[in-house]
């Protein structure tokens, strides 16, 4: 391997680059579900939202976002496992949120970062053959790049966890260190997620417990509201 | 890899099997085809209406689901017939230390096929372990309601939630065989052990789960609004979305969590009704009549 003291891997600056916060993919748009508990009176503060984003990596992001990225690497077809995430991800807003942030990715991917298998995925998403899920178009790119699995997962689930806290932060209101406690403790469910991710089947691609689905769906006829899912 | 991968069966003979093909004989549905073996069966069908529904009782003579148990339901509704599939009692998993018990069922949809499925509820005891593994070949101008109750049974120190696993897993394809898009993969997990299940994004202080599966060209954003509409006088916290589109074809969803299995009842059996009443042109359902 040459990451030595003296030259990065290969990969480790356009990683960063792909999991900024600043890539413009519209994170900031998006709860997931969680501005529902805050519309309930359930997340409220730094604890509450901590339990809501330690049940959504342990579920959501373990199940779905991690597993379909573990298989891509495992060689899945992307077409098969796009149209997997389109039947599973129920709620609607939650399947919107995730083509149209997948949408965006592939369209700045293709700008910095083309490759044979992004040329061939955003087709299937041209075509209609595919829509061109967020998690999928992460997988392609950070294959391309050759990041190395556990790498890749462990980056995007905390680009994923770090959006979702600047919303919190926005949407609660808490306070910025407020918002990087909830990063800091964040990472041991993470790390916990790619452990998870590791030991799972296609069987159990996309399973969910009820409440977060519940609260997804919900969202989609709440009167007031900040994020488009 | 493929997406109809099943979870790994429980054992290789099932415990009980039942088999039904389900065609139009003058006017009617009949059962062409008939077979049952072992600890599973169904009664002598019978008509709730004039509309030609024919309704199917499914029994468990044993009574429960145990501990590497597999039971196999496979039905068959042909071009234009109309089932009614239930239950004659709640299906009750009790203990399953080491295993878990499995029932697998595969429906096939026919050209105007028409499928009710409401099963009474499920109930998981202490340390049992389930997994429901359904799958579901529908033609694009069939019809599908599914419905399904799931609560905590009695565990001896009075607290809910003491079941170990419970997995449901439907999957639903538009299309013909082998031809079918997947229109909606429903995997639902619960988990007590592992974390704190009554808590937040869990069951969210809840016991009783309920849902609903609506697959049919009329279903769109107004029936599921409609729908919702229909559960806010309920005590339940309710949630309703519609699927993606394969062949021109969405599906619904809904999923409430609830403490009482008769309040799931009467929040599914209003939807049920509405349903029945604007596309069947029946009446609801009232499975306790006979």
């Amino acid at each position: 391997m040459p990451n030595t003291a003296t030259s990065p891997a290969p990969y480790q600056l356009a990683l960063q680059q792909l999991c900024d916060s600043a890539l413009p993919t519209g994170a900031f748009a998006h709860s997931l579900g969680f501005e529902s508990y805050i519309e309930r009176g359930l997340v409220h503060d730094e604890a509450s939202f901590g339990v809501w984003l330690s049940a959504f990596v342990g579920q959501q992001l373990t199940y779905s976002d991690a597993l379909a990225i573990r298989f891509l690497y495992e060689d899945v077809s992307v077409a098969e496992l796009d149209a997997l995430l389109t039947a599973q991800l129920l709620p609607r807003q939650l399947r919107e949120a995730s083509t149209k942030m997948g949408t965006r990715l592939l369209e700045i991917g293709a700008e910095i970062f083309p490759s044979p298998d992004l040329t061939g995925y955003r087709e299937l998403v041209g075509s209609g053959r595919a829509a061109g899920h967020q998690p999928l178009a992460f997988a392609v790119v950070a294959r391309s790049l050759g990041v190395p699995l556990p790498e890749a997962l462990a980056a995007y689930l905390f680009a994923a966890v770090t959006s979702l806290t600047q919303n919190a932060v926005r949407a609660i209101p808490l306070g910025q260190n407020a918002g990087q406690r909830l990063l800091r403790q964040a990472a041991s469910d993470v790390t916990a997620a790619v452990a998870r991710a590791g030991s799972l089947d296609l069987s159990d691609f996309g399973a969910v417990s009820p409440g977060l689905e519940i609260s997804q769906m919900r969202h989609e006829r709440q009167r007031a509201r900040m994020f488009m899912s | 890899m493929s997406a109809t991968a099943a979870a790994p069966a429980a054992v290789a003979a099932p415990m009980g099997e039942v088999a039904l093909r389900i065609e139009v004989r003058g006017g009617r549905s009949v059962a062409a085809r008939q077979f049952h073996q072992g600890a599973l069966r169904v009664l002598r069908p019978h008509y709730l209406d004039e509309s030609g529904q024919v309704c199917y009782v499914v029994v468990n003579p044993g009574g429960a689901y145990l501990g590497s148990d597999l039971y196999v339901i496979d039905v068959e509704v042909a071009a234009g017939a109309k089932l009614l599939l239930t239950t004659q009692s709640a299906t009750k998993v009790y203990r399953t230390p080491g295993s878990f018990a499995e029932q697998r069922m595969r429906l096939r949809l026919g050209e105007g096929a028409q499928l009710e499925l409401a099963p009474d509820q499920l109930i998981a005891y202490r340390e049992a372990s389930y997994r429901q593994n359904t799958h579901i070949i529908m033609h694009p101008t069939s019809s599908l309601v599914m419905s399904e109750v799931i609560t905590p049974g009695w565990s001896p120190d009075g607290a809910a939630f003491r079941y170990e696993e419970l997995r449901l897993r439907t999957e639903i394809h538009v299309g013909s065989a082998g031809r079918g898009g997947l229109l909606a993969l429903d995997n639902l997990l619960i988990r007590p052990p592992e974390h704190d299940v009554t808590g937040l994004g869990f069951m969210e202080g809840f016991s009783h789960l309920g849902s609903l599966i609506v697959v049919d060209g009329r279903v769109d954003q107004e029936l599921a609004d409609e729908l919702h509409a229909l559960t806010d006088g309920h005590d339940a916290c309710t949630g309703v979305s519609l699927t993606a589109s394969v062949h021109g074809i969405s599906g619904l969803v809904l999923r409430s969590l609830s403490n009482s299995t008769d309040e799931l009842k009467r929040l599914l059996g209003a939807c049920s009704a509405l349903l029945r009443q604007r596309w069947y042109g029946t009446a609801p359902l009232d499975l306790r009549k006979y």
